[in-house]
C-alpha cells in the first residue's frame, strides 16, 4: 500500500481488515489492532468472533464470489470479550488484470446507536401502553375530525373507527358538534374543555368530559388534535340523585307545612267547636285532622317505599280480588269528591304471580292521581274514574281513567321521574315513579295517554309468570 | 253584620280555607273564599274585601299573579295583602318578580300561628283605616 494510503487505512475511526480468499487477514489498521489483538495468520471469524467456523452469510465470501459490494449488521466480540454491535461493508480490491485479489472489511461500532435504537424502541413501546391502558377515551383527529388513531378503550366502547368521522363514531349522526372542541384547537391551539352525552356502540349513554389538546410536529404546526374522553356517567347520576334529594326534601318540607296547617286547622276546630257546644264544627275539625294524619301517613309510605328497596313478596293473585279490594277502599274517597267510579272487571280475568300488597299499592296511587286530577278539574261539572281489568294470555291488563284535568306534553313526559309533581304541595313527587318501580319489579310495562283539559289513561301490563332472575 | 271587616281567604287547600274563615269568623270578621286566582279575582269585584290573605302555589292563575292585577288596578291597589305560603323560596321569588308594584303589606310562613296572623289583620286594617 502506498505511504499516504497507508497513513490513511491506519488512522481511520473504523475497523479496517483486508481478507485473502481462505478469510484469512493479511493486514488490520490500528484500531484494529488495538481492540482485537494479533491477527497474523489467522483467520478473520476466530479474530473477529471467536468462532472455529466460518459464518453462514460471510459478506466477504459474496464479495470473492460476485464482486460486489455488500453490507451487514453483524456482532463481533473484543479482546476483553466485550460484544459490540457493527455494521459491516466489504469492498472487492482488484489486481491490474481486474481479478479480485482480496476483499477490505470496514466495520463500523453502532453499539452505542443500537443502545439508542433500544432504549427509544422500549419508551415508544411505553407511551403505546400508556395510550392503550389510560382508563379513558384517547383518539387522534384531523382537520377533517376523521380518527386517525384510537385506544384500546375506544375500540371496546365504540368499535370500528377506521376513516370515519369523530361525531359519527361518538354521536351516531353525520351532522358535526356546535361548538366543537376540536376545531377551537385547529384553530387556536388551545387546549379546550366541552362535556358530551355519547353513545357507544351498544346504544349505551355515557356522560363524558372532553378534553381536546393540540399535537404539533417540529415546525410547531398543528398536524392533529388529540380527544380524551372520561366517562363521567357516574358522577353525573350521583348529582342528578342529589338534586333529586334536595327537591324531595324541599318538596316534603312544604308538604308538611301545609299538612301541619290543616292539623292546626281540625285542632282549632275541634277545640273551638266544644267550647261552642258546635257538634257539626266539632265533626268537622275531628275529619280534617284524619284527613291530615291520613295524608301524613300515605307521605311516609310513599318515602319509605322509595328508601328501601323492597322483596317482592310472590304469590299467585287474583286479579279481581286485588282490584276488587283497591276499588273498596277508593269508593269512599271518591263519594266524598263526587267523582263517580266505574270498576268494569272481567270475570274470568284469573290469576297472576305478583306481590299482591305491591300491586295494591300501585293501583291505590294511580287511582289517588286520577281523584286529585279530577279534584283540580273546575272545567267540568261530572267526574269520572274507571277501573278496569282485562286477563289475556301471556298478561294481566289493569287500566286507570279519568275525566280530570289531564296533562301536557311537559308533565307527561316527566311524569314517572323522580320527584316529579305537577300537584304542587299536595304530592311528594313520589306517587308514580313507585308505580312505576312496582311495574318493572313485576317484568311488566306502564304507559300513560293524556291530554291537557280532557283526562288521563293509564295503562299496566303485567305478566302473568313471574320474570326469570338475571343471572347475577 | 254590615260594619263587619271582609276578608277574602284565597288558597287552593280546603282545610286552609276552612280553618282561616272559622278562625277569622270567630274573631268578628266576614270572610270570602277563593281556591284559585281566577276565582278570587271575580271575589274581589263582587265583595270589596278589606284584607287578602294570598297563597302563592295555586292552579289557574298564581298568587303571584294576582296580587299584581290587585295592585295595579286604582280600585283595588289600597287593599293590603298577606302572603301565606309553605315554600320558603316563594317570598324571594315574589319580591324578584315584582315590577312597578309595591311590596306585600305583610308576610306569613305556614304553618300559620293563629295570634300572629290575627294581630297583623288588625294593625293592617287599622292603618288602611286611618289612609282612608
Amino acid at each position: 500500500m502506498e505511504q499516504p494510503y497507508k497513513h490513511y487505512f491506519e488512522v481511520m475511526p473504523a475497523y479496517l481488515t483486508i481478507l485473502d480468499r481462505e478469510l484469512r487477514i493479511i493486514e488490520a489498521n490500528r484500531r484494529f489492532r488495538r481492540d482485537f489483538g494479533d491477527y497474523e495468520g489467522r483467520y478473520c471469524y476466530e479474530v473477529n468472533k471467536h468462532h472455529s467456523e466460518r459464518c453462514d452469510h460471510c459478506p466477504a465470501e459474496r464479495t470473492f464470489r460476485d464482486g460486489q459490494r455488500h453490507g451487514i449488521e453483524e456482532q463481533f466480540k473484543n479482546l476483553s470479550g466485550q460484544e459490540v454491535s457493527l455494521i459491516v461493508y466489504t469492498t472487492p480490491i482488484r489486481n491490474e488484470a481486474g481479478e479480485i485479489t482480496a476483499v477490505m472489511k470496514m466495520a463500523t461500532d453502532i453499539t452505542e446507536i443500537k443502545l439508542l435504537q433500544n432504549q427509544l424502541r422500549e419508551s415508544r413501546e411505553r407511551y403505546r401502553q400508556l395510550f392503550e391502558e389510560v382508563p379513558c377515551y384517547i383518539s387522534i383527529q384531523d382537520r377533517d375530525l376523521q380518527i386517525i388513531e384510537a385506544n384500546r378503550r375506544f375500540r371496546e366502547d365504540f368499535g370500528d373507527f377506521l376513516g370515519r368521522k369523530c361525531y359519527q363514531v361518538y354521536m351516531h349522526r353525520s351532522e358535526e358538534c356546535a361548538p366543537c372542541a376540536v376545531k377551537q384547537t385547529f384553530q387556536d391551539g388551545q387546549v379546550h374543555q366541552t362535556e358530551e352525552v355519547v353513545t357507544s356502540k351498544n346504544g349505551e349513554q355515557v356522560d363524558v368530559l372532553v378534553y381536546a389538546a393540540p399535537i404539533r410536529d417540529a415546525g410547531g404546526q398543528i398536524k392533529s388534535v388529540m380527544e380524551m374522553g372520561t366517562n363521567i356517567t357516574q358522577i353525573r347520576q350521583l348529582q342528578s340523585q342529589l338534586t333529586d334529594l334536595g327537591l324531595v326534601i324541599s318538596s316534603i318540607s312544604h308538604g308538611i307545612k301545609g299538612l301541619l296547617t290543616g292539623l292546626d286547622g281540625g285542632i282549632y276546630l275541634v277545640n273551638s267547636g266544644m267550647e261552642k257546644k258546635n257538634p257539626d264544627r266539632l265533626k268537622q275539625g275531628w275529619e280534617m285532622v284524619t284527613r291530615n294524619i291520613g295524608r301524613i301517613r300515605s307521605m311516609v309510605l310513599d318515602l319509605l317505599y322509595y328508601a328501601k328497596d323492597r322483596e317482592l313478596e310472590w304469590a299467585l293473585t287474583p286479579a279481581l280480588a286485588v282490584a276488587e279490594e283497591v276499588c273498596g277502599i277508593m269508593r269512599n274517597k271518591a263519594q266524598e269528591q263526587g267523582v263517580e267510579l266505574q270498576c268494569e272487571f272481567e270475570q274470568t280475568a284469573g290469576e297472576f304471580e305478583a306481590d299482591a300488597k305491591a300491586v295494591r299499592s300501585l293501583l291505590i296511587n294511580l287511582m289517588e292521581n286520577a281523584l286529585d286530577a279530577c279534584r283540580v278539574d273546575k272545567k267540568k261539572s261530572i267526574h269520572q274514574i274507571r277501573i278496569g281489568v282485562k286477563g289475556y294470555p301471556e298478561y294481566m291488563e289493569f287500566e286507570i281513567s279519568d275525566n280530570g284535568i289531564g296533562m301536557d306534553q311537559e308533565t307527561r313526559e316527566r311524569a314517572f321521574s323522580l320527584f316529579f309533581s305537577s300537584k304542587r304541595g299536595n304530592g311528594t313527587g313520589l306517587g308514580l315513579f313507585i308505580s312505576n318501580k312496582i311495574t318493572q319489579a313485576h317484568g311488566g310495562k306502564i304507559r300513560l295517554e293524556s291530554e291537557l283539559n280532557q283526562g288521563t289513561r293509564v295503562i299496566v301490563k303485567l305478566p302473568r309468570r313471574r320474570p326469570v332472575p338475571k343471572a347475577p | 253584620m254590615t260594619d263587619k271587616k271582609k276578608i277574602l281567604i284565597v288558597d287552593d287547600e280546603q282545610d286552609i280555607l276552612t280553618y282561616l274563615s272559622t278562625l277569622l269568623e270567630d274573631n268578628g270578621y266576614a270572610t270570602a273564599l277563593a281556591k284559585d286566582g281566577e276565582e278570587a279575582l271575580k271575589q274581589v269585584e263582587a265583595v270589596g274585601p278589606d284584607l287578602i290573605t294570598l297563597d302563592v302555589s295555586m292552579p289557574e292563575k298564581s298568587g303571584i299573579k294576582l296580587y299584581r292585577e290587585v295592585k295595579a288596578n286604582d280600585r283595588w291597589k289600597q287593599i293590603p295583602v298577606i302572603i301565606v305560603t309553605g315554600v320558603s323560596g316563594d317570598f324571594k321569588k315574589f319580591i324578584s318578580t315584582r315590577h312597578q308594584v309595591p311590596p306585600p303589606e305583610g308576610y306569613l310562613s305556614k304553618p300559620i300561628d293563629a295570634e300572629e296572623i290575627l294581630a297583623l289583620i288588625k294593625k293592617l286594617i287599622a292603618s288602611s283605616e286611618f289612609i282612608k
